[in-house]
């Protein structure tokens, strides 16, 4: 609720039609005014509130603030869909790809101006109903929104330039070597500055997690998309990048308001200035929510995406529609599974991050007024990724030979219904007297009391990611016979792989160093549970010693055993060993749980992107056993797709909730106490009402606004890709989506 | 597309949205609804309990007997082997323990002052020192509030004596003129707001004889209050100390510039020391110029910098206990 306070300031955009752009332009100058007019000292003055018609106003801006959150969720998460989509397709020369993107950017369109119009009223009821606030955040955060303002301006002229320059940007016409030569130039120059900026180089005075996002998310594309740049195709693409680059800035922008009223710095405790606008800027959970929402953009964009494609899959007249739409879901619910994996991990981070604001706010996350939240929120997580693996189970029946290893999927059943099931045991419960009794008089059942502390949540999660990962695999490889030797393949994935196996060892080998070489004290533990820090360290570094296996197995063309041997190595350390020892540390050595929980993850994502990297050549040219059969899908699954979507967003919303919930009663914790009527924690009873209210009036407004889109579509021609007709669409599909973007 | 399939599917997301709410719901049943932060202004048990359930978030760590389901410190109930005794009859135990330990005579109350008060003074073992600041933001308690939660633990199994918070003996009175101290300097925490200064401060200046001695000792500063030594850390320059302003002193041998306090001065020498402790002395018949600037501060001028809000209110609490001989860190015996 906070980045959605705050985004209001001057949050407008632009739009499709005229019409849509002069609409957006008003709110955009209103929002500058407010901005304009709004001095800092208004931070010192009394808070007042106000109401519209008797509403209670934090409702109203909670729902306003959702619906715009949704919205923008949706602009910013569907362009990285997109051009992603349009990357691969280029690469692969594969139109429908092509098409696809096209799609999926014409419905960008409408609800670019929906979310202009929302934040245009959520800007509107904040500075109305509480002005005080508003005005300080204005008066503190007002070059930032200005530069937010001239965000969208990029954003508009790129997402035009995207939209509308399809076709014409279409054609393989080849810039001049020269030119060609000085884009290269350009583009090594930006990576290598990147390069050196993320490691340091320079900026070193920023927080290591900001210059990584600068870098990965700014600079690092820039430099790509300058690099492959070469002919109107890649200019095209080379515009999407920017579109998602001026979308990612404004993103970032408005999380540090939201995260600079959770973890303020730079001003004293009476709001004043003290500091420089960075530092107000770059607070302590800026960046660990623009990471996690970035990600949580990737996923949702995708679902949203899965959920038009299921529902048209559902309606479908054609087995040329279905197959279309089946494989539509496919891409899409890919994409997000990309986003979801990592999420976990970057929701890890912000947790611990927000720890380090204020343990108060950490406990009252996880231990007091949020700790049941918590619960439905892993009733949700659990269920994404439950659902994912059985759309991807229900897929392996239109991939003839995938039979082979239906056999599998009852163990990863097992695997993700014990793993949901401990992850959704709390600690304790509020018992009866007779209950306790029955329990021995104890407040904590004997045996599940374990399974309720963070050590067996920790282990399950990655058991979870694990199996979704392995299912992944098997989906993968479903219809293809046997591997290819890789030493037959060239110079390429011998590099690749090797390379995969160097990142694999420099991550988890890094953190090893790290546990060795801990000082206890720095934990304030005694001397002598160092012995802890470095077991945990040897595990790494036999960690390691199995990655340089595994790549030497890979090269000498046993890559299927590589795989094995890695995955079975990190599952066993990851949740076996880690998962037990982590109760032995929390008993011993408490302050060294969060480190037991980073090696955890270290260990699970060098090993997904070495098997990936491996898996990447095991099965590349193999011989298949038949032809992907799109659209043979039950319909079953693809109400799965759409329950990922409402799972998805009913999850944003509560995450939303007990974000914004943190700060307890305070609009800028520490700093300006909220004195409203409304300063207290609503119940979960009130967050699920509030966030259901919000997902079915975006779902019905999403609805719409696809339906809009067919109608425009229908009146319009598509850009002119060959091989798209509908009659080719079912054999060419049943041929290639998988191999070509799975693969 | 056929118009049943829309229908199929929004009849689905309304089922969805149903379960959602019913969890919600349930939930909410199990757990209870709404948190208040209520505002207490009498120092009773029931003023006590609705802020340890409440703004306090003393729950968020502790539970009270079955009531409450936090692990992370101490049960403050009656509960299974490890706490035979809730917390009101507990303290008269630990009052003993810690008198015989200080050689200080403590009263259960003094003990429970001392808890919120200075939280890390005893350790139940097996539990760690992460108790917040009750006083400090975010929950800033205020002394009429922490002596309601004082009444509210009495109450658990011991003998409540309203009287003896109100009036306690000298050593809960120490504890509350600290907690005074620190909610005047905005809620900071005391104990934080020393190792700052140490880390940052203590370089140069002196408190209780310990620290640098470039700048002026800070053992009183407490009495100037708030304000000026909020304006001396974040505009250092705007009232300087007598004794400690800044010269500027340039050299004829070789055009060198030396700014820092003038320590010492003879007929034919003038001693400088700068900000980072390093003494220039420089020989009268060498110095080409020599002038008072009157707009600077030796101080470090980027200290708003290094300092997050909650360090600078932090530092603020701790500087405003320095009140001398007799000021308030002097009386906690530390």
């Amino acid at each position: 609720m906070d980045r959605e306070k705050s985004e209001a300031a001057i949050q407008v955009t632009n739009m499709q039609t005229e019409n849509r752009s002069s609409r957006s332009n008003y709110w955009l100058v209103l929002g500058v005014l407010l901005t304009l007019f709004s001095p800092e000292v208004l931070a010192l003055e009394a808070n007042e509130y106000r109401q519209f018609l008797g509403i209670d106003s934090r409702r109203l801006v909670w729902f306003l603030a959702q619906m715009h959150l949704f919205f923008g969720a949706f602009v910013l998460g569907v362009p990285l869909f997109a051009v992603i989509v349009e990357i691969v397709g280029w690469r692969n020369r594969d139109p429908k790809l092509d098409k696809l993107a096209y799609e999926f950017t014409s419905l960008l369109s409408v609800a670019y101006a929906t979310t202009a119009a929302l934040g245009g009223l959520l800007a509107f009821a904040l500075f109305t109903l509480y002005p005080t606030f508003m005005g300080y955040m204005a008066g503190l955060f007002k070059d930032i929104m200005f530069l937010y303002a001239l965000l969208f301006f990029a954003e508009t002229f790129f997402l035009y330039l995207y939209y509308y320059g399809w076709n014409w940007l279409q054609g393989g016409l080849e810039f001049s070597r020269n030119l060609q030569w000085l884009f290269k130039g350009l583009g090594v120059a930006i990576i290598l500055a990147g390069a050196v900026f993320l490691f340091g180089g320079f900026g070193l005075e920023m927080r290591g997690d900001t210059r990584s996002f600068i870098a990965l998310l700014y600079i690092l594309p820039l430099g790509v998309g300058l690099l492959i740049l070469r002919d109107l195709k890649s200019s095209h693409i080379f515009i999407g990048i920017l579109l998602n680059i001026a979308g990612t800035a404004i993103m970032q922008l408005a999380n540090s308001w939201a995260g600079f009223m959770m973890s303020p710095a730079g001003v004293d405790e009476e709001g004043e200035l003290i500091g420089t606008l960075w530092q107000v800027f770059e607070n302590i959970l800026a960046t660990p929510v623009a990471i996690h929402r970035m990600l949580g953009n990737l996923a949702f964009g995708g679902l949203v995406a899965g959920a038009y494609a299921a529902v048209k899959f559902i309606g479908a007249r054609t087995p040329a529609e279905r197959a279309h739409y089946d494989w539509m879901g496919y891409i899409a619910n890919f994409v997000a599974i990309c986003g979801l994996i990592p999420l976990p991990f970057a929701g890890y981070y912000l947790g611990r991050e927000v720890y380090s604001t204020s343990a108060v706010m950490g406990n009252n996350m996880m231990g007091g007024d949020f700790s049941w939240t918590f619960i439905i929120q892993a009733m949700l997580v659990g269920s994404l990724f439950l659902i994912s693996n059985y759309y991807l189970w229900s897929g392996m029946t239109r991939i003839p030979g995938s039979e082979r290893y239906y056999k599998y999927i009852k163990f990863i059943l097992g695997a993700l219904i014990i793993s949901f099931a401990i992850w959704l045991t709390p600690h304790n419960l509020p018992l009866t007297s007779q209950e306790v009794g029955d329990m021995g008089g104890s407040q904590y059942h004997p045996t599940l009391k374990f399974m309720g502390l963070m050590p067996a949540k920790n282990a399950v999660v990655n058991l979870i990611i694990l199996s979704t990962f392995f299912s992944f695999l098997l989906y993968r490889r479903g219809n293809k016979s046997e591997v290819v030797p890789i030493s037959q393949q060239g110079r390429l994935p011998k590099v690749v792989i090797s390379l995969a196996g160097l990142v694999a060892v420099a991550i988890v080998g890094q953190y090893a160093m790290g546990m060795l070489s801990l000082d206890p004290a720095e934990l304030d533990l005694p001397a002598d549970r160092a012995h802890y820090f470095r077991t945990v360290g040897y595990l790494l570094i036999f960690e390691c010693v199995m990655a340089v296996l595994a790549v030497i197995l890979a090269l000498k063309d046993r890559g299927k055993l590589a795989q094995g041997l890695y995955m079975t190595v990190t599952a066993l350390s990851v949740v076996l060993f880690l998962g037990v020892y982590g109760f032995v540390v929390m008993e011993k050595a408490s302050p060294f749980l969060r480190n037991i929980a980073v090696s955890q993850f270290l260990q699970l994502i060098s090993c997904i992107i070495l098997v990936t990297a491996i898996d990447l050549y095991l099965f590349r040219g193999a011989k298949e056993l038949g032809k992907l059969q799109w659209g043979k899908m039950t319909v079953r699954s693809q109400y799965a797709l759409l329950l990922l979507t409402f799972v998805i967003t009913m999850n944003m919303g509560l995450m939303g909730f007990i974000r914004s919930g943190l700060r307890g009663d305070w609009h800028i914790f520490g700093v300006m106490r909220d004195t409203s009527p409304w300063s207290y924690t609503p119940s979960n009873y009130t967050m699920t009402e509030m966030v259901s209210l919000a997902v079915l009036v975006f779902m019905v407004g999403v609805a719409f606004m696809f339906w809009l889109g067919g109608i425009a579509a229908q009146k319009k021609a598509p850009p002119s890709v060959p091989g798209t007709e509908p009659g080719q669409l079912t054999d060419q599909a049943g041929s290639q989506p998988a191999s070509r973007t799975g693969d | 597309m056929r118009s049943s399939a829309i229908l199929r599917v929004f009849v689905f997301m309304l089922v969805v949205l149903a379960a959602y709410l019913w969890v919600g719901q349930a939930i909410t049943a199990m757990t209870g609804g709404e948190r208040k932060a209520a505002s207490v202004v009498e120092v009773t048990p029931e003023g006590g309990e609705a802020i340890f359930w409440g703004k306090g978030r003393c729950f968020t760590c502790h539970s009270l007997g079955g009531e409450g389901s936090a692990v992370r410190c101490p049960n403050l109930g009656q509960f299974g082997e490890k706490f035979p005794l809730a917390i009101g009859a507990r303290a008269e135990q630990r009052a003993k323990e810690r008198s015989d330990e200080t050689g200080t005579h403590y009263s259960s109350t003094d003990y429970l002052v001392e808890s919120l008060a200075r939280p890390d003074a005893y350790l139940v073992e097996g539990y760690k020192n992460e108790m917040a600041i009750v006083y400090a933001p975010p929950i800033s308690l205020n002394l009429t509030e922490i002596k309601a939660v004082i009444a509210y633990l009495q109450s658990q199994g011991g003998d409540l004596d309203l009287e003896g918070i109100e009036n306690p003996g000298e050593l809960a009175q120490t504890y509350y003129a600290r907690i005074a101290a620190a909610s005047a300097a905005g809620g900071g925490d005391p104990g934080n707001g020393e190792e700052m200064f140490v880390d940052t401060c203590s370089d140069c200046h002196t408190i209780q004889g310990e620290g640098g001695e470039v700048g002026p000792d800070l053992s009183s500063i407490g009495n100037k209050g708030l304000k000026f030594i909020s304006e001396s850390i974040l505009r250092p320059a705007r009232k300087i100390t007598k004794g400690y302003e800044t010269w500027v002193v340039v050299t004829e041998s070789d055009e060198r510039k030396h700014v820092g306090l003038k320590t010492e001065e003879t007929s034919t020498e003038v001693e400088i020391t700068k900000a980072t402790g390093e003494v220039a002395t420089i020989a009268r018949d060498d110095i080409r110029e020599i002038e008072q600037d009157e707009g600077a501060s030796v101080m470090p001028d980027d200290l708003t910098e290094m300092l997050t809000v909650k360090d600078f209110q932090d530092v603020l609490a701790y500087l405003m206990m320095q009140k001398g001989e007799d000021g308030a860190e002097a009386e906690t015996g530390k």
